[in-house]
């Protein structure tokens, strides 16, 4: 049975751990001090870079990199705190803001004296009433405490922290999204280049960071990288030669929801199973796993063949999916995966921002036509085709067989890999959220085809026993594209 | 100069020139609906994405990147030595591969699904980016079978209409209002697909402001689409009907470049035409609807003369024999010889050298519009001079000869102790002063040669037609020294003639020596004689124009 290990979380739970006495107790700030005390700002960021941190907004890119492609020379250089957390299925970062907002402040502060930022905005995602009421809260106990504002601590460190709500747009809590919106624009995303470190909110620097990445700061600075890379493993990237090692280190707050008996956020260190996911949420509610969303509703769902799968940033990538936000919706034998999607694509055919045409269009044409299909109105040809698979010396072909064709999956998968395609992991559109719509269409629609084909042949919603409606890794074309390097599985 | 790779051609390009506009120096079209060189490039369309190479590659290795890159954004640079792709190549970059025919197909696809296809009865069909592109580069049928989306028509403003349904929201318009006009008027309503073009709005859909500054139009030009439409344009004609030619603005003393479009029954419209360094991408809407006088009913078609207090129709024969007359027994000071602002080069060089030859005056006087407001837009001028051309006349009457050249009140002085005046107007629909009024009552035996009826023309005793800038060649000088062609389109109403022609006919009549054939030979005399204006042949000019050397502006 896997524990849980409470880091970021250690002290939630402690009563008025928002307020600066209690969290004081608590090693409160000391990080902080340490952070001025004993090392110099370069010191912190090759100690970020070193700990192998990951940002945990999504995208899993390191931070000590990102970090370091900010230039040092131009000033002022901003850091954004994205507190947007909107990716249906997380639930994590709000936590700590309504209840222990002054570790996201020390995590600023120690974020601002590593990059030289004199100026940090949180954009707090506008649903978060409670949430900005405290951090507000913290905020000015902090400046009170003479831990924020001019001359912290007789250091000569003047730092501010400024927050700033969101209206509500899911796009928000993409990095040059918010910052349009932090400058009182529409949020709609930036073309990159430039990227948000050159050139970020009113044309300057910006570290763009997540609540929970700044939190995990304060733990690197105070119990040293060595401790920290203890946590989670370590894989070798094999597509550098000799291999780089590619660290997944820390804990992760995973929010786990959907048909599990304990749902809610659990801190375990990176790189365990789903099963054991489960199995520390008080195990599956239903008779069997049907299938698993491991990274928010935009990752690429998984089945009940890949339980094994580790939730980690490069195990999921390589799994053709993502670990995201950390996210974790479970299904058991009595969703339909028909239903799932068309829930995911009315949310996002509502939520893209309609800035470029690939989204702006497609999205709501993929929504459509999973409402149709839904509807039973899905439209299935009279002909067949050649069927696709593996053949008979072992390899992708034709296998002799014939097919039915269903049209409108076709065109499902069609469009969808029109806005971003699948197979190529490339996107057509200004910013990820092409992705975030595509590959869930994709992956259900290939991962579950039975379920859908049988919408279309029944003309209404039909959920199949989970043996049935799911294909076989070896019979998908995307299963079979995985990459799984040696060193890799070795480990 | 970055030294880039594109398709199959080596081509040198400036540095900082993106990938669409280096294509199509080098005749490549790269698609393209939001990039507009004179705006800001969001690269929203995604329609002109291309196949870039990678420009951190492993070792040796020459290859595509695996993400397509807008054209619009990807601007190519001189790349360090050490960087260069293929030893040699600053920047290796398609637009012909498959991956990105395929995407742009699939981008046309999806601009496709909510158009209404009513090409029919749309105003930009025959010019509509989105037909031309589908045309070259689109699918062959649509896959929607939904339902699409019907936006509502809008009225923007006092000449702008949206056809909501066809806009593909590249965001034109709106950039233009934010950063050419500096006006702002437009905006994005709504999210995602339902995305609409508006103006500010009350909650009941009452107008806050409308789309009415002086560069309003323009949003109309740079539409890729049928989505706004001209008020004045709409349904007047298809504009494959439409001929066009190269000419420059009347309205002010700019001279923007235009194109003129016209089909044998009058001038249908007026559209900017590209120059870098007067009036860029751009023309104001006083220029673009200040056309309608041309094709008044009320034009001057026939000589008039006063018979019994009354302005009569006659034929050219009487009334140049009416002036002629006057004029051979009459003292050389007693004669005003006035040239117009409004006038050509051309026109205002024959009216001197008639002054200087025949008449033997030396008294030369400069009339045209009266001066109107000033306009200062962050990236667009527009002159309170309204004659296109008071610099070129004011330099061709006075120039030759020993000139003098009065204008304002010492010339309504002049004019004043006159007997005869010879006033060419060709300014439409001209106020006049009270003091340009008492001076003109007071001649004895006034010439007027214009184009329109109005109070200049009513205190005439001989009335002669001339032409406007849609019916004439020449030139024009601009406030800046830069010398421009206008160009003939349109015939003429009736009898009107071309001014010089006139003046021409007038000389001959009298006894003078005077045989040009079209306003280039004249142009060559110009270039001759007038000092600065040595380059300023029609041949030199061409659709560029070219600058006056002595111009320090």
């Amino acid at each position: 049975m896997v524990e849980e290990r409470r880091i970021l979380y250690e002290h939630l739970d402690v009563p008025d751990i928002n307020t600066f006495d209690v969290f004081r107790q608590y090693d409160g700030y000391t990080r902080f001090e340490k952070a001025i005390t004993e090392y110099q700002p370069e010191d912190i960021a090759k100690m970020v870079m070193d700990s192998g941190l990951k940002g945990r907004g999504g995208a899993g890119f390191s931070t000590g990199l990102k970090w370091s492609f900010v230039p040092r020379d131009i000033k002022p250089c901003y850091l954004c705190c994205n507190a947007d957390e909107s990716e249906p299925g997380t639930f994590s970062n709000r936590y700590v803001l309504e209840k222990n907002p002054h570790l996201l402040i020390e995590g600023i502060l120690i974020c601002c004296y590593a990059m030289g930022i004199e100026t940090t905005y949180v954009y707090i995602r506008g649903e978060f009433t409670l949430g900005k009421k405290m951090l507000d809260a913290a905020i000015k106990e902090a400046y009170e405490k003479g831990y924020l504002g001019k001359d912290i601590r007789g250091t000569g460190l003047n730092i501010d922290i400024y927050t700033h709500p969101g209206a509500g747009a899911y796009i928000c809590g993409e990095e040059t999204g918010l910052i349009e919106s932090l400058e009182g624009k529409r949020g709609q995303p930036r073309n990159k280049p430039p990227f948000p470190a050159v050139e970020g909110v009113f044309g300057k620097p910006t570290v763009v960071q997540n609540v929970e990445t700044l939190c995990n700061l304060p733990f690197i600075v105070g119990n040293g990288v060595e401790w920290y890379t203890q946590m989670g493993p370590t894989y070798a990237d094999t597509r550098a030669n000799p291999p780089t090692p590619d660290p997944n280190t820390g804990t992760k707050l995973y929010c786990i929801s959907g048909d599990v008996n304990e749902p809610g956020v659990y801190e375990l260190d990176l790189g365990l199973t789903c099963s054991e996911l489960i199995e520390v949420a008080g195990g599956l509610r239903g008779e069997e796993v049907k299938a698993v969303i491991p990274g928010g509703s935009s990752a690429p769902i998984l089945t009940h063949y890949e339980l094994d799968t580790r939730l980690d940033f490069t195990s999921l990538t390589l799994a053709k999916s993502m670990l995201g936000s950390g996210g974790i919706i479970v299904m058991n034998e009595t969703r339909n995966i028909v239903d799932c999607l068309l829930n995911i694509m009315k949310f996002y055919a509502h939520e893209s921002c309609g800035q470029c045409t690939p989204c702006r269009w497609g999205t709501p044409w993929v929504r459509d036509i999973v409402q149709r299909i839904a509807d039973g109105d899905g439209r299935k040809s009279t002909m067949t085709r050649p069927k696709f698979g593996v053949a008979e010396n072992g390899r992708w072909g034709d296998t002799g067989e014939t097919e039915e064709i269903y049209e409108d999956l076709d065109l499902l998968e069609s469009v969808a890999n029109n806005i971003a395609n699948v197979d190529t992991m490339t996107w057509n559109t200004i910013c990820v959220f092409g992705i975030a719509v595509s590959w869930p269409a994709v992956s259900y629609l290939r991962k579950f085809r039975p379920e859908f084909e049988a919408a279309i042949r029944e003309g209404k919603l039909v959920t199949l026993p989970v043996a049935e409606a799911t294909v076989p890794p070896e019979e998908n074309y995307a299963y079979q594209q995985r990459f799984i390097p040696k060193e890799f599985a070795d480990l | 100069m970055a030294f880039v790779k594109l398709n199959d051609l080596e081509i040198e390009v400036e540095d900082g020139t993106n990938v669409v506009e280096a294509a199509r120096e080098h005749g490549i079209e790269v698609p393209h609906y939001c990039y507009h060189p004179g705006l800001s490039r969001p690269a929203n369309c995604r329609m002109c994405l291309v196949e870039p190479h990678v420009f951190f590659p492993p070792a040796g290795a020459i290859v595509p990147d695996r993400q397509l890159a807008t054209g619009c954004t990807t601007v190519l640079r001189t790349a360090p030595p050490d960087r260069k792709l293929d030893g040699k190549y600053d920047f290796i970059v398609r637009t012909d591969s498959e991956r990105v025919k395929k995407a742009r197909a699939d981008i046309l696809e999806f601009l496709l699904v909510h158009h209404p296809l009513d090409c029919p009865v749309c105003d930009q069909a025959g010019e509509c980016d989105l037909q031309d592109y589908s045309h070259r580069h689109g699918h062959d049928k649509s896959r929607y079978l939904e339902v699409k989306n019907v936006p509502p028509k809008k009225d923007l403003g006092p000449d702008v209409l949206l056809y909501a349904t066809r806009c593909v929201v590249c965001t034109r318009c709106i950039r233009f209002a934010d950063e050419v006009s500096g006006t702002g008027e437009l905006g994005l309503v709504h999210r995602g697909s339902h995305d609409e073009i508006d103006i500010p709005r009350s909650h009941e859909g009452v107008p806050l402001q409308v789309l009415d500054n002086k560069l309003a139009g323009n949003v109309v030009d740079i539409c890729p689409v049928g989505a706004l439409i001209s008020k004045d344009f709409l349904f007047k004609s298809r504009p494959w009907f439409l001929e066009k030619a190269n000419s420059v603005c009347s309205g002010c003393s700019v001279g923007c470049n235009i194109t003129v479009e016209y089909k044998a029954d009058g001038v249908y419209r007026l559209k900017p035409r590209f120059h870098e360094d007067i009036n860029q991408h751009w023309i104001c809407d006083d220029g673009r609807l200040g056309y309608h006088y041309v094709n008044s009913d009320d034009r001057l078609q026939l000589p008039l003369k006063r018979v019994d207090d009354a302005l009569t129709p006659t034929h050219w024969a009487d009334a140049l024999a009416t002036i002629t007359e006057k004029l051979s027994d009459i003292e050389t000071e007693d004669i005003v010889v006035i040239g117009s602002a409004q006038g050509t080069n051309e026109d205002n060089y024959v009216l001197q050298q008639f002054a200087h030859d025949v008449l033997k005056t030396t008294q030369l006087g400069l009339f045209g519009q009266l001066p109107g407001e000033a306009h200062k837009f962050p990236q667009f001028t527009i002159e309170a001079d309204k004659n296109p051309n008071t610099a070129g006349a004011r330099t061709i009457l006075g120039s030759a000869n020993g000139n003098t050249v009065l204008e304002g009140d010492a010339l309504w002085e002049k004019v004043s102790s006159a007997k005869v005046v010879y006033l060419v107007s060709g300014a439409p629909e001209r106020p006049l002063e009270d003091a340009e009024k008492a001076a003109l009552e007071s001649v004895d035996f006034l010439v007027v040669q214009d184009v329109l009826p109005s109070e200049v023309t009513q205190f005439a005793d001989v009335v002669l037609p001339g032409t406007t800038f849609a019916e004439k060649d020449g030139t024009f000088t601009n406030s800046t020294g830069w010398v421009q062609r206008i160009r003939k389109t349109i015939d003429p109403p009736g009898e009107a003639r071309v001014d010089w022609e006139i003046t021409q006919q007038l000389a001959k009549q009298l006894g003078g020596e005077m045989n040009y054939h079209f306003a280039g030979e004249i142009a060559l005399e110009i270039a001759e004689n007038v000092p600065g204006y040595a380059d300023a042949t029609h041949q030199k000019i061409g659709d560029a124009g070219i600058k006056l050397a002595d111009s320090d502006q």
